[in-house]
């Protein structure tokens, strides 16, 4: 029999056991119904309240109000134009500055001035306007006041920048940190089951059956294709329900601003996802080793841990890797194949890593998923038979 | 080629232990052979090499010339093994098909369910495999052992476990697989077993081989006892020492 049909034989076993099992679909389903259950609460629990972001007291406005919209005398008002308010920005004498042109009431424009602190998601300039025409009770009742009340205006965002900032630091930061989520959820739902696919041929005693069926590259190889489907298909069904989740909620106060605000850069979405997919393998390729080298499930557990830790480690850096500069810490976790893969979606969305820095970080993360499949192949074809020793024998001959 | 089987100054050494020790011997064509010893002689060892399962320390084990690979299909072998198992949690046809699969079976299922139906279980065949008595398994195992019509056919310890009328049935289906030609390696401890069936036998005591040959050689070689005998003397010497 050729590899690709032997391949093709494990997984097709291997992958129908599994999804015939209401086990598999309880713990697929679970998880969006559980994004369905938190939506609706936090949905049932908005209904009433006056969600719209207020202005902090603290917070420095400046307004140019060539349209004469606010009444004289509001401190708020300043006298100078348009280039004298965004310097006072640059200065950081007021944090924001909205410019009100004079033909305000006929294009509906005004412009919003402000540092981007990068990770701002609340685009409330509308309603800080709001806020303020509102406060201002001696304001000129009119057609510009009704007009700017109800907020049938559009404002142009203007973030201002220093040196080497990004203006849109979270909009570029959303697809990567998606797909890195998704990661993780891939890691929490398949890595027992990457464990077990392995562990079960031993505890049930049919490795030297199937052994002498099938050899053991082809096995696992097998398996590990089909765990890799089952994975996906969980992580779809996550996906998917988020994602019409937001696209039913894309005109809402919160969603829409943050959709707005998502800027796609193709090289590294692409990178995301092929990240993506060769962590997967290679978090496969590890726990499937690990569970060749023992011969129960509890063993397995015990050694899976510090692969998982090595594997979240880069979060408890994640201050680190904001930094536009990356420390040494910060190398050594991106080019670490345990770490990498969350080092790399990390620093991909806070924009920190170049895209060439960012494929020899995928390669790296690639060639040690083959390594850790082979040594899982061969761990388990010395270690097969070992039904009854917990200690690693791979080592021995 | 003569020899389905060929084993030549085979050596297997676990850390510090020698389990095997210059073990030479062959199986032919169509024969049914007797691979006997007490427990821990070697005899799953010897098995296992030969079927790759562990790495010879030094020496070469061929079956039908060659260094038996699973995925080879020119050389078809059912092994029997004596740890014995099978996924638990699936159901009996399906386990039956996937083996049926792996090993090239044509019609797998059809090949599957004509088994149980001639072994009295086809009403067992939507069945977990855990719901099944451990002699009802052990009929599955079998099953799959010989789908594939092998050339060879290694049994460890067969009939362990088995009452007398499934040992009969055990017995007429190794029978039948021999008339098609099949080279039979039995490992077993019931010397009755081996005195009738087996054609040659190879006794090993410690990884040494202690007998070899026809069951006639053996027995005129050990002053015309019987393998019984022969057995109790061979290992009653070591108890001696």
């Amino acid at each position: 029999m050729s590899s690709s049909k032997a391949i093709l034989k494990v997984f097709k076993f291997e992958f129908l056991r599994q999804v015939r099992k209401p086990a598999f679909w309880a713990a697929t389903l679970l998880i969006p119904l559980l994004i369905g259950g938190i939506y609706l609460i936090s949905f049932i629990s908005s209904q009433g309240v006056d969600t719209e972001p207020t202005l902090d007291e603290n917070t420095k406005v400046a307004i140019t109000d060539e349209a004469g919209i606010f009444s004289a005398g509001m401190p708020f008002v300043i006298d100078g134009d348009k280039e004298v308010g965004v310097e006072m920005v640059k200065n950081g004498e007021v944090d924001l500055y909205f410019y009100i042109p004079a033909d305000f009431a006929e294009s509906k424009k005004a412009e919003f001035y402000h540092i981007s602190e990068g990770l701002e998601i609340f685009n409330y300039d509308g309603n800080i306007l709001k806020g303020l025409l509102s406060n201002d009770a001696v304001s000129r009742v009119g057609e510009l006041d009704a007009l700017a009340l109800t907020g049938q205006y559009e404002i142009v965002d203007n973030k201002l920048t220093g040196a080497g900032e990004d203006a849109n630091a979270l909009g570029k930061a959303i697809i990567p940190f998606f797909i890195g989520i998704l990661f993780f959820m891939f890691v929490a739902l398949c890595g027992n089951r990457f464990l077990m696919t392995v562990v079960e041929e031993k505890e049930n005693r049919i490795s030297e059956m199937i052994l002498t069926s099938v050899s053991s590259k082809h096995l696992i190889v097998g398996k590990i294709l089909a765990m890799l489907a089952l994975g996906m298909i969980q992580v779809v069904a996550i996906a998917v329900p988020v994602l019409l989740l937001v696209f039913f909620n894309r005109n809402n106060s919160l969603v829409g601003p943050i959709l707005a605000m998502i800027e796609i850069d193709p090289a590294m979405i692409i990178l995301s996802i092929l990240l993506f997919a060769v962590s997967a393998v290679f978090y496969a390729g590890v726990c499937t080793f690990v569970g060749s080298l023992v011969s129960t499930a509890r063993d397995a557990s015990q050694f899976i841990g510090p692969a998982i830790i090595a594997m979240v480690m880069p979060l408890y850096f994640m201050q680190m890797f904001m930094m536009t500069e990356p420390s040494v810490v910060v190398q050594i976790m991106t080019y670490f194949p345990f770490t990498a893969p969350v080092a790399l979606m990390l620093r991909s969305g806070f924009g920190t890593i170049s895209v060439w820095e960012y494929c020899i970080g995928l390669v790296v993360v690639a060639v040690s998923s083959v390594i850790a499949i082979k040594f899982a192949v061969v761990t388990f074809q010395k270690n097969a038979i070992n039904f009854s020793i917990a200690k690693p024998k791979f080592l021995k001959k | 080629m003569k020899n389905i089987v060929e084993v030549n100054h085979f050596k297997m050494v676990f850390g510090d232990k020698t389990v095997i020790q210059d073990l030479n011997f062959e199986v032919k064509k169509g024969e049914i052979f007797g691979l006997l010893g007490a427990n821990g002689s070697g005899k799953t060892t010897t098995i296992r090499a030969l079927l790759g399962l562990y790495a010879p320390t030094s020496g070469e084990l061929l079956v039908d010339g060659k260094g038996y690979k699973p995925e080879d299909t020119e050389i078809k072998v059912g092994y029997l093994p004596e740890e014995r198992g099978l996924y638990r949690k699936e159901n009996v046809i399906d386990t039956m098909v996937y083996f049926g699969e792996l090993k090239g079976v044509k019609d797998p299922y059809g090949w599957a369910m004509k088994y149980l139906k001639r072994v009295g279980l086809e009403d067992k065949a939507k069945m977990r495999v855990e719901k099944l008595s451990g002699g009802q398994q052990q009929k599955i195992q079998l099953g799959i052992t010989i789908m594939d019509n092998p050339k060879l056919l290694i049994l460890d310890e067969p009939t362990k476990g088995f009452d007398p009328m499934n040992r009969k049935l055990l017995m007429e289906i190794i029978e039948e697989h021999h008339k098609k030609g099949a080279a039979i390696v039995m490992i077993t401890h019931y010397m009755d077993e081996v005195e009738r069936l087996c054609d040659r036998a190879l006794l090993l005591k410690d990884g040494t081989a202690r007998a070899y040959g026809t069951i006639s050689e053996i027995r005129k070689e050990f002053g015309g006892k019987s393998l019984d005998e022969i057995f109790v003397k061979v290992y009653g010497d070591q108890n001696e020492q």
